[in-house]
């Protein structure tokens, strides 16, 4: 009698246990849809990742999910990101991580043998996915076009490998971060509309000294996030060559320039034609210090926002080193992997692919 | 029109045309209407004399200058080559010239120490030399060897070229494409100081050399006869042309067209007298380049390749021409 | 007649073109003031020593004495103002006037551009011609015939001593082809030295002073007594059966058969 009460309640504990446990016979599978509109569904939380978009990887490792990589583009050993990976995971460090392709191209055979469960690859590469799904595995290709798109993609991709909880605590952070850059630059009032003036800014690529993007651009949130207003805003395109003239008819207050190893920011203010600029006559032209940082196709958009709000609006931030700026966000994205073993913003500048 | 009110004409067109693009921009603030009411003294509240004064000559002179030099200096290398060729269908990228400096560009690009401008203007020469040289058998250059050779090293050039497009990040990729379609808006005095030497020296070379080319085109036996050494001469009218050629593509990339179409129309006009036909190229080039520049800058609110458009008028301008049935080919 | 002198002297002249022997141990003597004809079959070499004796080939073996200069030692330039060639094929590319292609036979007396006075000596050129009329036409648009007395022009206006033909008839029709050598004939009465190639024997005799005849890259000598238009003489060069028919003092030759 007692053993089969005893019988019983193993039973319904068990069964129970099944039901309830996320990863049981009735947990409910994981679907998320890519950028694609393509809806992606995992029995369980993918494991052998193969991931060939950088900006995702580093999502992957904001995310504490890159212990599920098996696969990563080439470039990540080529460029000067590997200096921060080879920090964060001696896999990458010793070169043992497989590169089966990269953002433009993708080895299907080194692909397929490496047995993934999902691949992350950017949307645009439409053969290659095509080829991919052929044979069953999963793709989640990517789009960003504003930084919401980011956000997103983070909480997606905390779907499929497991850790949303760290998505949504990393969303949750950028955000507030932004609330509060918002409030130090515009005060507490209630709209956002107040006297603070909202400085011109140029955005410099470093193809050339004229190529800027306009309204319809992730640059364009950065500046209006940061407090200011886009010189080049009249324009729709995302990516514009400027005529010299109108940018100096814009006449912009701060220049900022994206990571250039041709020119310095002194270079460009040594431009001759450029010389009435009033951010040439007034020394507020910057620069980025290095892509991995800045990269805002990434959650480290929020570091290319408060360095952005601090050039546009110095006095209303307290003075802090950019290095520390730095390590301290780069610590609470990466979740400490990153901080103390920074690589120096130095040191930076002799890492070369 | 009378063939000598005609060359007139040609000759004195880039005044009107350099004014006009002076005066002509993007910005409303440096308009017509604000330049004239500054230079007459009209009184006008909304004008920025200091704005105008830096627009005019920070941004539009430089640039107006350096677009004639460079239309000038590809039309009349052009001008040269075809008459050095005996063919009216030359232009000066036939050996090799263009892909010699778009590899330039693209390598240094890619490496990031290298200046772009010479680096280009070395391999465009560079092409152009192993294009000689190759074409070269048994002391003598004839025109066939040189057009095949041209063709070889193009190819070579090209490769490599697509080699580095294959290799660079995409940021790279995109100026180095961009480079090659021939771009004016990053003009400054300094690119015209650059420029200017090369294409004055080349420029006043073929000038001198005008008649000579005429004894050239009419055939080697021909010039031979006369006591005139083909293989020398085509080699002092070479130089030139290349370098003033060089000189341009590396301001201002590849611009298409003008070195082919502009002698052909002069020739259309005036004759093929070189004597007449190279001094009118240099200025119908120049302006017309000018007028195309002028155009695109003044109309869009970005900048578009120059090179896009001298590209998109040359498919007309082949179909009128073989309309016309003025193609001849003798070598 | 003045004293006759040789305008131009060949001696042990050999000539082979990539291993291929063209020439061989040639000698010979152009006399001034007369109109020397080079006769023999295709292939025989006469257009390949005339190239030489013009300086447009560069000679390997032997000696050429030209005026009393050897030709060797001549400057391009030098040479144009002795000699005037005229080659064979002509294809113009570019329409240029008749005054401007003529005005290019001035190069040896221009450095850079030409003077009044070198104008002045390409009309003139062309006015002997008889060109006058078409001075300022497309030099494209002219027929065979007056193309060809236009380049006469262009070898005149160098102002040689020696003139050089090339099978200056080849594409003329026989009213053309008279025109021509006649004009050639009054050259050559005139004073001038001419040496021409010419295919047809029969133009040769009825225009010519003094015959050449190679075979076989050779100087074929004739012998003692014989005329060059006899048919023994003709049918040794030209190794076919030849009838002649006398003209004047001399004879119209036609192939037989």
């Amino acid at each position: 009698m007692e053993v089969s009460r005893l019988l019983t309640v193993v039973v319904i504990l068990l069964g129970g246990g099944i039901f309830l446990s996320p990863s049981g016979l009735f947990a409910e599978p994981i679907s998320v849809t890519d950028f694609r509109g393509k809806q992606i569904t995992l029995e369980k939380p993918a494991d052998r990742v193969i991931c060939l978009l950088e900006s995702a990887l580093s999502g992957l490792y904001m995310l504490g999910a890159e212990e599920r990589l098996v696969g990563i583009s080439t470039n990540i050993y080529q460029e000067s990101v590997f200096a921060y990976y080879a920090a964060m995971d001696e896999r990458i460090r010793s070169k043992s991580l497989a590169t089966p392709g990269n953002w433009d191209f993708v080895n299907i055979e080194s692909v397929v043998a490496l047995q993934p469960d999902l691949v992350i690859i950017w949307s645009g590469q439409e053969e290659s996915i095509q080829s991919m799904e052929e044979k069953g595995i999963p793709v989640y290709g990517v789009f960003i076009e504003r930084f919401e798109d980011i956000h997103r993609e983070i909480e997606a991709l905390g779907k499929l490998t497991g850790t949303e909880g760290r998505a949504e605590e990393l969303v949750r952070m950028v955000r507030e971060e932004l609330d509060t850059v918002r409030e130090r630059i515009v005060g507490k009032e209630k709209s956002g509309v107040s006297g603070v003036k909202k400085p011109r800014v140029y955005f410099m690529w470093a193809q050339g000294t004229l190529e800027t993007s306009g309204r319809n651009s992730t640059v364009q949130e950065l500046i209006e996030l940061a407090g200011g207003v886009n010189v080049a805003a009249g324009i729709e395109q995302e990516h514009l060559v400027a005529n010299l003239e109108n940018i100096l008819v814009w006449n912009p207050e701060v220049i900022v320039m994206w990571c250039n190893d041709r020119m310095d920011p002194v270079d460009v203010e040594r431009l001759p034609s450029w010389r009435s600029v009033a951010a040439i006559k007034n020394g507020r032209v910057r620069e980025f210090p290095d892509p991995f940082s800045c990269d805002f196709w990434t959650l480290k958009y929020l570091f290319s926002v408060e360095m952005v709000a601090r050039w546009c609006h110095p006095e209303r931030f307290e003075k802090v080193e950019l290095e520390s700026l730095r390590s301290d966000l780069l610590g609470k994205l990466y979740g400490g992997k990153l901080g103390s073993t920074l690589p120096s913003l130095e040191a930076e500048e002799g890492v070369k692919p | 029109m009378n063939k000598h009110l005609l060359r007139y004409v040609l000759y004195f067109l880039p005044l009107p045309v350099f004014v006009l693009s002076l005066l002509l921009g993007p910005s409303a603030s440096a308009g017509m209407g604000k330049i004239l009411s500054w230079l007459f003294g009209q009184p006008d509240p909304e004008l920025n004399e200091e704005l105008i004064k830096t627009i005019l000559w920070d941004v539009r002179l430089p640039r107006v200058a350096l677009t004639f030099l460079v239309g000038g200096s590809l039309a009349a290398a052009g001008n040269s080559l075809q008459a050095l060729f005996r063919n009216p269908l030359v232009s000066p990228y036939i050996l090799g010239l263009s892909s010699g400096a778009a590899f330039g560009a693209a390598l240094a690009v890619t490496v990031a120490w290298l200046p772009i401008q010479l680096s280009a203007f070395v391999f465009g020469g560079i092409a152009v030399g192993l294009s000689y040289f190759l074409g070269r058998s048994r002391k003598t250059v004839s025109v066939v060897s040189l057009i095949l050779s041209g063709v070889i090293v193009t190819g070579i050039f090209t490769a490599l070229l697509t080699v580095i497009q294959f290799l660079t990040d995409p940021f790279k990729l995109q100026t180095i494409v961009h480079w090659t379609m021939g771009n004016l808006h990053n003009a400054s005095w300094d690119k015209l100081e650059s420029a200017g030497i090369g294409i004055g020296i080349g420029i006043v070379w073929l000038f001198l050399l005008r008649w000579r080319m005429n004894v050239l085109a009419l055939g080697d036996d021909e010039a031979r006869a006369v006591g005139m050494n083909p293989e020398r001469e085509r080699l002092l009218v070479l130089v030139p042309a290349t370098l003033a050629a060089s000189a341009s593509i590396a301001v201002a990339g590849v611009i298409g067209l003008i070195g082919l179409a502009v002698p052909h129309m002069v020739r259309m006009m005036l004759g093929p007298d070189n004597r007449q036909t190279l001094p009118a190229s240099f200025t119908f080039g120049g302006a017309f380049l000018l007028a195309v520049d002028t155009c695109s800058r003044t109309v869009a609110s970005f900048e578009i390749p120059v090179g896009v458009f001298t590209t998109l008028l040359g498919g007309p301008f082949f179909i009128f021409l073989l309309k016309k049935a003025r193609i001849g080919w003798e070598v | 007649m003045g004293s006759i002198n040789a305008a131009i002297e060949v001696e042990g002249l050999s000539f082979s073109y990539e291993e291929r022997p063209i020439l061989e141990n040639v000698g010979f003597q152009i006399r001034e003031g007369e109109f020397t004809v080079l006769l023999g079959r295709n292939g025989s070499g006469k257009s390949t020593l005339l190239r030489i004796l013009a300086g447009m080939l560069q000679l390997k073996q032997g000696k050429i004495a030209v005026m009393g200069r050897d030709l060797q030692k001549l400057s391009a330039g030098e040479r144009a103002r002795i000699i005037g060639f005229l080659p064979q094929h002509h294809r113009p590319v570019f329409p240029f006037a008749v005054e401007d292609v003529v005005l290019t036979g001035r190069a040896s007396y221009v450095t850079l551009a030409p003077k009044k006075e070198d104008e002045e000596k390409a009309i003139r050129a062309i006015e002997r011609v008889g060109m006058a009329h078409l001075r300022g036409r497309p030099f494209t648009e002219l027929s065979g015939g007056e193309q060809q007395m236009v380049m006469i022009a262009r070898v005149l206006a160098q102002e040689p001593e020696i003139i050089m033909l090339d099978e200056p008839t080849s594409h003329l029709d026989f009213i053309n082809q008279a025109k021509l050598l006649g004009l050639v004939r009054e050259l050559v009465d005139g004073e001038m030295t001419v040496l021409a190639v010419l295919h047809d024997p029969n133009s040769a005799f009825l225009y010519g002073d003094h015959f050449v005849f190679l075979k076989d890259g050779h100087i074929h000598e004739l012998e003692e007594g014989e005329n060059p238009w006899d048919r023994e003489v003709l049918e040794r060069i030209y190794e076919e059966e030849i009838d002649t028919v006398p003209y004047g003092e001399r004879a119209i030759v036609v192939p037989k058969g």
